[in-house]
């Protein structure tokens, strides 16, 4: 009789790859009625981790249609499977493992939609914190300034893409109207993905912008963001920015960097 | 009979300011998050909810929002599905602390979790496999079960699961097995009696026998739900979908568990196909009526 850590590595293989028959003579009963309820279950971990993705990546799945989505779950399922016993996480490799099912094809803007999917799903599920205290940055000396370093709000994310894909996520979610055609080449992305209380919002971000909040959310200091910003684009203006990602409640806390 | 009906939970009923007291006598209602939004407009007059633990580990958003207002007017029991209690996989930190910091924060009356395992070597299947109803697997689980609750500082209650197989090297029953658990770990025992009936079925034993060999001061909380048929070429398998009304051999399982285990909370599971939250008042209803014709002919 094999261990209990043998049984289930077994059992385990068993259920994500292929029946075999090891596992058959694990199981009471006649081995045709072993496999036939073995079954049950392998369908039942086969379909919760597909309803997992679907549920993740709505869009992504009405791109391209049950049967294809089947398959691609099941093949990456088996690649990757979960990890955790919540399977909300279970699609993390998900836009990469796209990425590389193609990478140069007619579905390569498949994986920033996944991507995109990705970030929405972690940005609803985020902290809450409250906006930036402005009377306390009001009392922070103007040439102080540099050397604070700003806080994005918990539930931001930065995304990029050289796709319009935005655009192919908001036709492709809710409602079962056949969604408008959308030219690959009609625009990329650059969006702040935030989410006031329950509520999504997508800001679009110019270059400077992009590169002022991601040096930002790496916990870079104030002076290295707007520099950054200013070498993605010569017009970036660092107060305006600042204003905007504020009234927005996008950079929500501040802290004095200790000078070293 | 009529004593354990009356030295049970008692008269402990529903209202506004039990909600942190002990488990209200009248079922409750598995929580789900399309009902959400009802519950939070409606009020509806319902004993207690229990939730999903994991629905609730994320640091924010709609459900948890929705539970924490849900939870300042209703007592709650919090339900894990993914621990894994009885893998043989170290036992999972980051899950175990989720755990802690849900329980710390909605302050539940009950936790339970499963008598089941669903990883390996790091690989989750996401289900509640069963376990082989063996002598090792009984001290593996059981030592589980313990670290467990030295690490949550309470004592937790395991739910038996429903099972479509049984392993070869079994040496033990089922209930033999699930009293064994309570004994060696000290947890209660949260009765799921859809579960038993579908696993009897399944496995061609009598749902009372499992009951008998369940010893009286373990069952906390019972489990009701409905559950699906299908044929495997030719023959009947029962399976726990939690998508149907329970079923009237059940109710007849619940009436013969009243009996047996006195006036334990009660809980109505849905999960597939989710109808309106009034069907799942009305099975409700109809549990808390079984229970006082139970007592009335007791008393």
């Amino acid at each position: 009789m094999p261990s209990l850590r043998e049984l289930q590595a077994q059992v385990m293989d068993a259920l994500l790859g292929a029946m075999s028959p090891a596992v058959t003579a694990l199981i009471a009963g006649p081995p045709a009625r072993a496999e036939r309820r073995f079954g049950v279950y392998a369908n039942t971990v086969q379909g919760n981790f597909r309803d997992a993705l679907h549920s993740t990546f709505p869009a992504v799945r009405r791109l391209v249609g049950e049967d294809y989505f089947r398959q691609t779950a099941r093949e990456f399922q088996r690649h990757h499977p979960s990890r955790s016993g919540d399977l909300l996480h279970c699609g993390e490799k998900f836009p990469n493992y796209l990425a590389q099912l193609h990478p140069d094809d007619e579905f390569t803007y498949l994986a920033d939609v996944a991507r995109l999917e990705w970030l929405i799903q972690e940005s609803l599920l985020a902290a809450e914190h409250p906006p930036l205290d402005l009377g306390a940055l009001g009392r922070v000396e103007p040439a102080a300034y540099d050397r604070l370093r700003f806080e994005l709000h918990p539930a931001l994310r930065l995304f990029e893409s050289q796709y319009p894909a935005l655009a192919i996520w908001e036709c492709n979610v809710g409602g079962d109207a056949e969604p408008p055609t959308i030219d690959l080449r009609s625009g990329a992305d650059r969006l702040a993905i935030v989410r006031h209380r329950l509520q999504l919002q997508f800001l679009r971000l110019n270059p400077g912008e992009h590169c002022f909040l991601r040096e930002i959310a790496r916990g870079e200091c104030f002076s290295a963001a707007v520099d950054c910003g200013g070498e993605a684009d010569a017009d970036f203006d660092a107060a305006a920015a600042l204003q905007r990602f504020v009234a927005a409640e996008s950079v929500v806390a501040f802290t004095s960097m200790v000078k070293t | 009979m009529s004593d354990h009906l009356e030295n049970s939970v008692g008269e402990n009923s529903v209202g506004g300011n039990s909600i942190r007291g002990p488990m209200p006598a009248n079922a409750g209602i598995g929580l789900r998050a399309p009902h959400h939004l009802h519950v939070l407009s409606e009020s509806p007059d319902v004993a207690w909810f229990e939730a999903h633990s994991e629905n609730y580990f994320t640091d924010g958003g709609s459900h948890v929002e929705c539970l924490s207002r849900i939870r300042a007017h209703y007592p709650l029991s919090l339900h894990g599905v993914g621990l894994s209690l009885g893998s043989t996989d170290p036992l999972n930190r980051e899950h175990l602390a989720n755990l802690r910091r849900v329980i710390a924060r909605f302050e539940p009356t009950l936790v339970s979790e499963h008598l089941s395992w669903s990883s390996a070597g790091g690989r989750f299947a996401n289900d509640l496999l069963p376990l082989p109803y063996t002598e090792e697997a009984l001290r593996h689980v059981g030592s589980r079960i313990a670290q467990v609750q030295d690490a949550l500082g309470r004592q937790i209650l395991l739910e038996n699961v429903s099972s479509y197989l049984q392993f070869s090297a079994a040496t033990m029953t089922e209930w033999e097995f699930v009293a064994g658990v309570a004994a060696e770990s000290g947890c209660g025992i949260l009765l799921d009696l859809n579960n038993v009936y579908v696993a009897a079925h399944n496995h061609q034993f009598a749902s009372l026998e499992y009951l008998e060999g369940i010893p009286r001061h373990v069952v906390q909380e019972f489990h009701l739900a409905g559950f699906s048929r299908i044929d495997l070429d030719g023959q009947e398998l029962l399976v726990d979908t939690h998508g149907t009304p329970v079923c009237d051999a059940v109710w007849d399982l619940y009436r013969a568990a009243l009996q047996r285990f006195g006036n334990v909370p009660t809980l109505i599971e849905w999960d597939t196909d989710l109808p309106n939250f009034d069907v799942l008042e009305a099975e409700a209803r109809k549990a808390d009526s079984l229970r006082s014709a139970l007592r009335a002919l007791a008393a």
